[in-house]
């Protein structure tokens, strides 16, 4: 039983990262528009997230050290405090769309206004923060997020041409009538959102939550081979059932009603049931990722104690980082902004604040003083710096391309 | 550490996180004060902690700010920078252990007032998470 959950965390971080409110959203949008010619931007996500958060899990589990406690160490305190005001903004950005993507998510079957439920969503947080012991918050979230495998069930009911399907994926191309800076734009936007950088400040939190040492590294592969891959393929059913449904259609998704549509039509009122509890499940996942990294990025950076593995007391400025986040977060959703529209600009953000994030880890994780006969090997290596190439361009690219497309319109 | 290792101060010890014998974490090394010995040749005294250190080495306006901020704060008993005396260091590895526990060395002003005052009075803040 133990081995079950011993991926859990992968799979919670991986749910947080690849079917949050913002991948829900940019894969139904992107599928309902681009059909699967833009896979190969969520299947390159995957690739990259996979090699980092690889090393970064072993990091931990070598040295016992979260990511931004070395991100300072290695880039100097002027550097890195420009790191972490860049990530956490992303990140508090996020935090603030998966607490309306919650509310949103229960609108879907109370039918009473998201606006309401947003602070009791706060406080549910919060206190699931405050109380629940990390191993557990992880068990459940987790494997409850895992409910969304009925978009892969719907993918099925609608028995596509799987050749065709394929072919789409393995062949990338632009559909003639779409503009190529929108195509860009949007496959940026997938990226991002495959690789956001909390999931690695989240990840390799986890580890110390979880006191891993070296002997953990397998532990921390399992996790990372099960949980990211796992994720990324949900992703790709999202977009390949909004191409199937809405595509032909031509349904534009804006809505989270709009993502839910596919599965009503091919597995009908039990697939809505499920998929609804999925999104719940999910976006609650993520919320408690991203509040959580909220508080370690910030505490790992100044060397307070952090973590879910001391009482409160002895970790009182994490809590507080942690308590102020979720009221900010509360705040933001609360001054009736769209949260889909704050989760698309959150995306494009994290593609911009990548490389400060991944550049430091892939540092550290060459460095035998800390790693020893841990360091990266050849494969990796030459696998990261390349990646890191695409990262670069990506996040150069993000922004004028949001401004050049008006956000993809 | 009295055998006179020699050090990277950047690359060993500047910026690393400082932990207990039980390794729960103190604060990082901010900043660190040097002597001259008697030929001259500097060593390393103490570990010195919290905004008031870090702020010189932000530089900048927002590093003045910070160091102003804190200094500020601090009460009369509080007026010296926290420092950690550098014989009190057991071991220097990816973190640097010392061999008093954060209780007894009182570093962070910060993290005792918000215990006190904000953390303490939540109920649930005594138990570990269940």
């Amino acid at each position: 039983m133990k081995k079950i959950f011993a991926a859990t965390l992968g799979i919670l971080t991986a749910i947080g990262g690849f079917v949050d409110i913002g991948d829900l959203v940019t894969n139904a949008l992107v599928g309902s528009r681009y059909g699967l010619s833009l896979a190969w931007a969520t299947l390159g996500g995957i690739v990259g997230i996979c090699l980092y958060a690889e090393m970064s899990g072993r990091v931990a589990a070598v040295t016992g050290r979260g990511t931004f406690d070395l991100v300072r160490e290695r880039l100097g305190p002027r550097f890195g405090l420009a790191n972490l005001i860049a990530s956490f903004l992303v990140t508090i950005l996020t935090f603030t769309a998966e607490i309306g993507g919650i509310a949103l998510s229960i609108e879907l079957v109370t039918s009473v206004n998201y606006l309401l439920w947003v602070p009791l969503v706060g406080l549910a947080v919060w206190l699931i923060i405050w109380r629940v012991k990390f191993s557990l918050l992880e068990d459940v979230f987790g494997l409850l997020g895992l409910t969304l495998i009925v978009y892969a069930v719907a993918l099925w009911q609608l028995n596509p041409g799987w050749g065709d399907l394929l072919h789409q994926i393995a062949v990338p191309h632009k559909p003639h009538e779409e503009g190529l800076l929108p195509y860009f734009y949007y496959a940026i936007a997938l990226f991002g959102a495959a690789m956001t950088p909390y999931e690695v400040f989240f990840f390799s939190s986890g580890g110390v939550e979880e006191r891993w040492t070296k002997k953990d590294i397998s532990t921390s592969r399992v996790n990372v081979f099960i949980g990211f891959p796992l994720g990324g393929l949900l992703s790709l059913c999202i977009a390949a059932v909004a191409a199937l449904v809405l595509l032909p259609r031509n349904i534009q998704v804006d809505t989270l009603g709009g993502v839910s549509l596919p599965v009503a039509v091919a597995a009908g009122k039990i697939g809505l049931a499920v998929v609804i509890l999925g999104f719940v499940a999910a976006t609650f996942g993520a919320a408690l990722e991203t509040g959580l990294s909220c508080g370690y990025a910030v505490s790992q950076y100044f060397g307070w104690q952090w973590g879910k593995f001391v009482k409160p007391r002895n970790a009182a400025r994490f809590h507080v980082v942690v308590l102020l986040s979720v009221v900010v977060a509360v705040g933001g959703v609360l001054t009736t902004i769209d949260p889909i529209t704050i989760t698309e600009y959150s995306v494009v953000f994290s593609a911009v604040a990548l490389p400060l994030t991944y550049f430091p880890i892939l540092v550290i994780s060459n460095d035998p003083d800390y790693m020893g006969d841990k360091v990266n090997g050849r494969i990796s290596n030459t696998l990261a710096t390349l990646f890191l190439g695409v990262i670069l361009v990506a996040a150069t690219a993000a922004i004028p391309l949001m401004l050049l497309t008006k956000a993809g319109q | 550490m009295s055998d006179g290792r020699e050090l990277d101060l950047q690359l060993h010890l500047l910026d690393r996180q400082v932990q207990d014998p039980d390794r729960r974490m103190i604060c990082k090394v901010d900043d660190l004060e040097l002597e001259l010995d008697a030929s001259g040749r500097p060593y390393v005294t103490a570990i010195l902690a919290g905004p008031r250190a870090l702020g010189p080495r932000l530089g900048g306006r927002l590093g003045r700010w910070m160091a102003a901020i804190a200094g500020r704060l601090a009460t009369p008993e509080e007026s010296e920078i926290p420092r950690i005396d550098f014989a009190q260091v057991t071991e220097i590895g990816s973190a640097i252990t010392i061999a008093r526990t954060s209780d007894e060395l009182n570093v962070a002003p910060l993290e005792g007032w918000l215990d006190r005052h904000v953390i303490a009075r939540i109920p649930g803040s005594l138990h570990e998470s269940e």
